[in-house]
């Protein structure tokens, strides 16, 4: 989906759109001003399709380090201590709400 | 109550070992301080420190470490075990970081003691700092001003010489704009330099951890004890150099390059005016100061924006209400618990972006915003390389002004990206920057140079830095607190 095209703001199924992308719920204020707020930001970004394109293909990585391919060690967190931030929990277990239907 | 916490970390250093102090007495100055004075800081304080500092007593006070007792503050998106860790958002607003991040195990392999977590822009989006959760940070040098972000918190700790030493992250400038707004010295390292193991991730390529101070030896010497290799981020390189060993030295044959693009009409002119007294000052003294053009570089806000909010998008998605942090509390199903858990947790700012960066990876969207941003970054840094193979060093302003009004760019989306302009391409290439004071404006605000050096090359950038500071000579004490 493009967003905005040649509009002043985003149309209200545009800004459900990138909420429903995002998983960010949004009341009625919000989208009102989220279709001019957002408007502005991607006509920001759009400005890089001015840009000439690439043709070759390009391998992207954020650092220039040869980095190994494991993931190198990770300390050892006690179940106790990860369920500690957990906000519902039933004892070891982390509570979710209910997926399936009976 | 004495005021050893003004003195310099050497002299600090020698009455600890002399015993004329011990390491509770410095956080008993630091607190009284903090108490005393309310510039919201701080999120939370450290209520150990006391007794973490007593307990150093114990120890005999080891000649060789300049950092031992020495009181800390930590930007809230660094994990401290047992401390809570908000990154100054509602949503992390219970989060009990349960690790240690990489730099904090540094911290406290060195005994510095940390005094509290400070304020921030809410997810680090931000450079004002307005975006926290808990309040905006005081600029100690005008009240009405902003404390630049968005380590605010940082920076006003330090500027309002509430604690000697603060660490801070730099994803766009977030060390270096709010040092250049507070009058202190602070150093985006290398991407790579310091572990970003236990940094709440922002935007993963170029998120890094830095020093901020009162002065630049000061700074060297606490990225020497910072930086290294992590095994827990991969991104992260082995370096054993020490970065003070240039300062002092001549600047023999020295080069700089300004940008055209750093003195444009949208910088303020006395900000200009006095990056050109440097020029000035540096001509004097035999270093040779080229105008230079670099390719792409009026393209680095554009890049930032897309490559900050696609990675700010896809870091964020963890906060989900489910394993830790705030959780709606009466969800009809798990969609509903996921989107009310993002829709009250996050703030505007931060639903803002990760919105666009949602949309920005979506689907076709990824190549034709985050591959080709990806591919024009490269060129960036190589053009950015080139200057670098005839210059040792780049310099310019570190923010287009000097602290402005609170409150003033609250509405407009695009405000905060503005104020970084001239300091995202140091994360784009990867780049060490620097921000030191250079002098003040009409309005007595500090203003800050920005020196940009080639990849791991902090020890020249220290060095013209150093220089610079002995050359003026500034009087940085404006912010500072009443007793």
């Amino acid at each position: 989906m493009k967003c905005g095209d040649k509009m002043d703001k985003l149309t209200r199924e545009e800004v459900e759109h990138v909420a429903h992308l995002a998983r960010i719920g949004l009341s009625e204020d919000d989208i009102t001003r989220y279709q001019v707020e957002l408007k502005k930001m991607i006509d920001e970004i759009d400005k890089i399709k001015t840009m000439s394109d690439f043709d070759e293909e390009f391998m992207i990585s954020p650092c220039k380090n040869e980095v190994p391919l494991d993931n190198g060690k990770v300390d050892n967190i006690e179940t106790d201590n990860i369920l500690k931030n957990v906000p519902k929990k039933k004892g070891n277990f982390v509570e979710v709400p209910v997926m399936v239907n009976e | 109550m004495s005021k050893y916490i003004d003195k310099s970390l050497n002299e600090i250093h020698e009455a600890l070992v002399k015993g004329e102090i011990k390491p509770v007495d410095l956080v008993n100055e630091c607190l009284d301080r903090i108490n005393k004075n309310n510039l919201n800081a701080f999120i939370t304080m450290n209520d150990k420190v006391i007794e973490e500092a007593k307990e150093l007593e114990k120890m005999e006070v080891p000649k060789d470490d300049l950092f031992f007792g020495i009181p800390i503050a930590i930007k809230d998106n660094i994990m401290v075990n047992g401390m809570l860790c908000t990154c100054a958002s509602k949503i992390l607003s219970n989060f009990e970081a349960i690790y240690d991040a990489g730099v904090i195990d540094l911290v406290k392999e060195h005994h510095m003691l940390i005094i509290g977590k400070t304020n921030m822009d809410e997810f680090a989006m931000g450079s004002t700092s307005e975006t926290s959760y808990y309040g905006t940070p005081i600029n100690p040098w005008n009240k009405e001003r902003v404390p630049g972000g968005s380590s605010g918190g940082s920076a006003v700790s330090v500027a309002g010489r509430l604690v000697p030493l603060a660490l801070g992250s730099d994803t766009g400038g977030s060390i270096r704009q709010p040092s250049s707004f507070n009058g202190i010295v602070g150093m985006k390292p290398s991407y790579g330099r310091v572990s970003r193991y236990g940094l709440v991730a922002f935007a993963s390529s170029l998120d890094q951890i830095g020093p901020m101070t009162r002065n630049v030896l000061e700074n060297a010497n606490l990225l020497n004890v910072i930086c290294g290799k992590d095994d827990r981020d991969m991104t992260s390189v082995e370096t054993n150099e020490d970065f003070t060993r240039l300062i002092g030295k001549p600047l023999k044959d020295f080069k700089v390059a300004i940008p055209n693009y750093f003195l444009s009409d949208f910088v303020d002119s006395e900000v200009r005016n006095k990056v050109l007294e440097i020029k000035e000052m540096l001509e004097k003294n035999n270093v040779k100061v080229d105008m230079v053009d670099i390719n792409h570089i009026d393209m680095a806000v554009i890049l930032y924006q897309i490559i900050a909010m696609g990675e700010a998008s896809s870091n964020l998605a963890r906060f989900d209400g489910i394993r830790y942090g705030y959780s709606y509390p009466d969800p009809e199903n798990l969609e509903d618990l996921y989107l009310k858990t993002r829709q009250y947790g996050f703030g505007n700012e931060v639903k803002r972006r990760i919105m666009v960066g949602s949309y920005i990876l979506s689907g076709e969207n990824a190549k034709i915003y985050y591959s080709k941003a990806m591919q024009i970054r490269d060129d960036l840094q190589k053009s950015f390389k080139k200057i670098f193979s005839e210059y040792n060093l780049i310099i310019g302003p570190s923010a287009a002004r000097c602290a402005y009004p609170l409150n003033s760019g609250k509405d407009d989306p695009l405000h905060c990206f503005m104020d970084d302009i001239l300091v995202m391409h140091a994360n784009m290439g990867g780049f060490p920057c620097i921000s030191i004071p250079i002098g003040f404006n009409s309005e007595k605000l500090p203003i800050g140079l920005q020196i940009l050096g080639n990849n791991f090359d902090e020890a020249t950038i220290y060095q013209l830095a150093s220089f610079i500071e002995k050359e003026l000579n500034l009087d940085l004490e404006g912010g500072k607190v009443s007793e």
